[in-house]
């Protein structure tokens, strides 16, 4: 009742405003163009993203291939219990998650202290020599790049080596070190931002460009040194592209990769490198357990899920720019 | 007027793009649901083919059986590398496509060979023929074999000939025969010349060095290494590698069950009375085989990084020669060995580098490296269902089981590839040997017909020349270098087999050949037991010497988790059926 007057009153200001359903209508007339170029890709996301959720209740069957959906036998929850009660499943999730927050951390401080030095660099030529020597390892296969740090780690590479030269070790005491469990993260840490640290820059580096010239102007005037505007004009210019990247990369804590933890890993270290999408592939993929993969794959899927709105959700209660 | 006609035309032209640019979406779009119909209307049509086609040629049969219309088949080898070819493209396959009408496109795997079946399966999109290897457990799930029992009743008497007494052994547990397997052998056994199984090998030059001993123990072999790397320090040599990547890792798990006397039957020892299956990965031969790595490793004679070393890398090692011993399985090493054996041919100096095998036990008992003639019942070839016409495959598969095919397929052509003595011997010319290499045995075809298709997979021809080229001692003989003949002239032997104990029989070899249920205990049994053993070895060889007997107890205790017990129950009921299907 209340609110009727104030309709008539908005309708006589403006006249005829429509609402709802026909201005729904009118708007999507309007942007016929855009919507039908959308379609495609709604189509596609429909198809590719939505449809294969059906997949899922394999989860809950003893799935064999050649049977039709009806004739499946369901089995509930047992393969999430199998998967669970595994004593090897939370050292296998430990790994996971360890791995992600290394990478984590290491890709974005490795990947912004470098796009900020970058930043600073006057000299075009010499700039663009670091960057292309830094992005190059990024198109490397895994399987090339984990040949090549086994060789730089073997007990003849150049670490081993270099390690022997400066005497460090004796000779025949060379470090194993693929083989030393707690080294498996560092070297994964280490490896990866080797491949990576370059690619990763390019985004910043594209969010740095955005950022008003006048400002740095500014801080010069008021009597910032190089240091002073990095730290108060150029951060703050792109933290939030940092914040965004965060929550989405946080989405993805679960998937830790899979090659450079195949490829690296080994018997000896196997307690440290084997990660929940190994675990899968040996036990599901590779006994023909299609269900057991999907069981994990559906787990991983929710507690992204959660993790991704988690972390969108405190970066909104902070009042950070952030996905959604 | 002006302005007014430009305008209009810059409307136009704007409409034309906004026209063009929907239309491209349209067309991306149609494309894209076009892309997905495709796929139905073939799986649409081939139903209707498989009706009609198996009809005209049944047809073709009874009126006139010889100009029969040309069909291709497609072929998947899941195990093989080589060239995708159609047969036809070949000698062999042209002779054969003469007689039959068929030809087969070959499709090798590229990649991960469970990936590639899954998809299969996913789709229900099968190569009319495939071997699917690995994956034949897979396959065999999802119903995409046909069973072939009636087809061979009708259309393969040849298959019946030669397969006959193994049927026992191919049936699945429904009673029917889904697909047919490899190493079947016929007629008489002829052991093959070379050494391809398991064998401990080592560097001609050591024999050389120490005079040709007899080596049969592991402390003689092990000595026989220590004395030579003493004697060469400078070299910078290593005493022993042991191969342990991924899956190959039974290069060093397995060397405990031929040291104490066994063929490899994968996971067990099986005793020759009672036929019981033991499980060895924990008993005191693997024991006292790790204590002996683990003295290796202590005296500086074993290459710790064996452990983290790829199979690349491994192959590696051993064509540097610097490594002077090893366990391995010749077919797993065989690049490495043709790589120092062809530079041997061009240079005979480089003949110490070259590996010879010595059949070494832990205490000289009787060894048994070399196969006993056994029959691989979980690798062959079949027929999908979406075969459209499984009775011509069939009748092309009987055709390949006659004595003369079966000559073409491993001999060739005589005047060509092989020659006939006054005595109805068959041997090959020097020439000849020297003209088929890697080019032309894709060319002619020995590439792909020598294996991956029904044959005569061992044995001899009823005139008792051997089925397979390499094990007829006239062609042997030829083969060898005078440094080869040399070595083997000093140890008194003709052929590197001659070595090694002859073996005896075992009806249910290999015992690694049973199949296993996917997902089954037994299945997962193993995967454990893979992760267990790969975690506790390195651990046990590179032990203080001191502390080994303590890893060892770790390593009990660990594996004393597993179900070996209902392991070793299923092998043996699984050997004891084969035994009586054997009979």
């Amino acid at each position: 009742m209340e609110s009727k007057p104030t309709m008539t009153t908005s309708n006589l200001v403006l006249p005829k405003k429509p609402t709802g359903l026909k201005r729904f209508g009118i708007k999507l007339l309007e942007q016929r163009v855009l919507v039908l170029m959308s379609v495609p890709f709604l189509v596609w996301l429909f198809i590719f993203k939505y449809m294969p959720l059906w997949g899922w209740t394999i989860a809950f069957q003893k799935y064999k291939p050649a049977k039709s959906f009806s004739e499946q036998k369901w089995v509930g929850f047992d393969h999430f219990n199998f998967l669970f009660q595994d004593e090897r499943f939370i050292r296998v999730l430990r790994n996971t998650i360890a791995m992600s927050g290394i990478n984590l951390v290491l890709g974005f401080v490795t990947a912004i202290t470098l796009a900020l030095l970058l930043n600073e660099v006057r000299k075009v030529a010499f700039k663009r020599i670091v960057q292309t020597v830094s992005y190059l390892p990024h198109f490397i296969s895994w399987v090339v790049a984990a040949s090549i740090i086994q060789t730089t780690l073997s007990t003849d590479g150049i670490i081993n080596e270099l390690l022997l030269w400066f005497g460090f070790i004796e000779k025949g005491n060379e470090i194993l070190f693929l083989g030393i469990p707690e080294y498996f993260w560092g070297i994964f840490g280490a490896g990866s931002v080797w491949k990576d640290v370059g690619w990763n820059t390019i985004v910043y580096l594209a969010a740095m460009t955005m950022i008003d010239p006048a400002q740095y102007e500014a801080a010069e005037m008021d009597g910032a040194g190089r240091i002073k505007r990095m730290w108060y004009v150029t951060l703050p210019g792109i933290k939030p592209v940092i914040i965004v990247l965060l929550i989405m990369n946080i989405g993805y804590l679960l998937e830790s990769g899979f090659e450079p933890q195949y490829l690296l890993g080994n018997g000896m270290n196997i307690d440290y490198s084997e990660n929940l999408d190994i675990f899968v592939l040996k036990y599901g993929i590779a006994q023909g357990n299609y269900s057991l993969s999907i069981a994990a794959g559906m787990f991983k899927t929710i507690i992204s899920f959660i993790l991704l709105f988690g972390a969108n959700n405190i970066a909104k209660r902070l009042g950070e720019s952030r996905l959604f | 007027m002006k302005v007014l006609t430009k305008m209009l035309r810059l409307k136009g032209v704007r409409k034309k793009v906004r026209k063009k640019l929907l239309l491209v979406c349209l067309a991306a779009f149609m494309i894209f649901t076009a892309a997905c119909s495709k796929n139905s209307n073939d799986g649409g049509t081939k139903p209707s083919d498989a009706t009609n086609k198996p009809k005209e040629t049944t047809e073709a049969k009874t009126e006139t059986p010889k100009p029969l219309d040309k069909v291709t088949f497609s072929y998947f080898n899941g195990v093989a590398a080589a060239k995708d070819i159609n047969t036809n493209e070949t000698t062999i396959g042209k002779i054969l496509e003469d007689q039959t009408g068929v030809n087969f496109k070959i499709e090798h795997l590229v990649g991960d060979l469970n990936t590639k079946v899954g998809t299969m399966i996913a789709s229900n999109a099968y190569p009319d023929v495939m071997i699917p290897d690995a994956a034949i457990d897979k396959i065999l799930d999802a119903g995409a074999f046909i069973a072939l029992d009636d087809l061979i009743e009708q259309y393969g008497p040849n298959i019946k000939r030669v397969y006959g007494q193994y049927f026992n052994q191919m049936r699945a547990e429904d009673g029917k025969i889904y697909f047919l397997p490899f190493s079947n052998t016929v007629g008489e056994y002829i052991p093959d010349p070379n050494i391809n199984q398991g064998a401990f090998w080592v560097q001609r030059r050591v024999l050389k060095e120490a005079g040709y001993p007899k080596i049969t123990t592991l402390d003689a072999y092990t000595d026989l290494i220590k004395n030579f790397v003493e004697k060469h320090k400078d070299e910078e040599l290593t005493g022993m590698v042991s191969l342990t990547h991924d899956w190959r890792f039974f290069a060093t798990s397995n060397p405990p069950n031929h040291l104490a006397g066994y063929p490899n039957d994968g996971n067990v020892i099986v005793d020759m009375t009672t036929f019981e299956a033991k499980t060895y990965a924990a008993d005191d031969n693997t024991k006292r085989w790790l204590k002996k790595l683990n003295e290796l490793n202590a005296e500086g004679l074993f290459d710790k990084s064996s452990f983290v070393d790829n199979y690349d890398q491994y192959l590696a090692k051993l064509t540097s020669h610097k490594v002077v011993g090893f366990f391995d399985y010749g077919w797993q090493f065989g690049n490495a060995q043709n790589a120092l054996k062809d530079a041997a041919k061009q240079d005979p100096t480089q003949d110490d580098f070259v590996y010879f095998p010595l059949p070494v036990t832990f205490d000289g008992q009787k060894d048994q490296y070399l196969d006993p003639p056994g029959f691989v019942k979980n690798r062959g070839l079949g027929i999908t269902v979406s075969a459209k016409d499984a009775a011509r495959i069939v009748q092309y598969l009987d055709n390949l089981l006659t004595d003369e095919n079966q000559i073409l397929q491993k001999w060739g052509i005589k005047g060509d590839t092989f020659e006939v003595d006054d005595k109805g011997r068959m041997y090959r010319t020097a020439e000849q040997i020297a003209k088929i290499d890697e080019p032309f045995n894709e060319k002619f075809g020995f590439k792909y017909y020598s294996w991956n298709w029904p044959l005569y997979a061992g044995g001899s021809f009823p005139d008792g020349n051997s089925i397979s080229p390499g094990s007829q001692p006239e062609v042997f003989q030829l083969s060898l270098t005078e440094k080869d003949k040399e070595i083997l002239d000093k140890y008194g032997v003709k052929t590197y087999s001659e070595m090694f104990a002859a073996p005896d029989d075992r009806p249910w070899y290999p015992a690694w050949g049973i199949p296993k249920e996917q997902g089954s205990p037994q299945q997962i049994w193993e995967t454990k037991k893979d992760e267990i053993t790969k975690k506790y070895f390195p651990k046990l060889v590179l032990a203080k010497q001191a502390d080994f007997d303590k890893v060892w107890e770790e390593y009990l205790a660990a594996f004393s988790k597993l179900d070996t017990a209902a392991y070793e129950k299923w092998t043996t009921e699984q050997i004891k059926i084969l035994i009586d299907a054997a009979k």
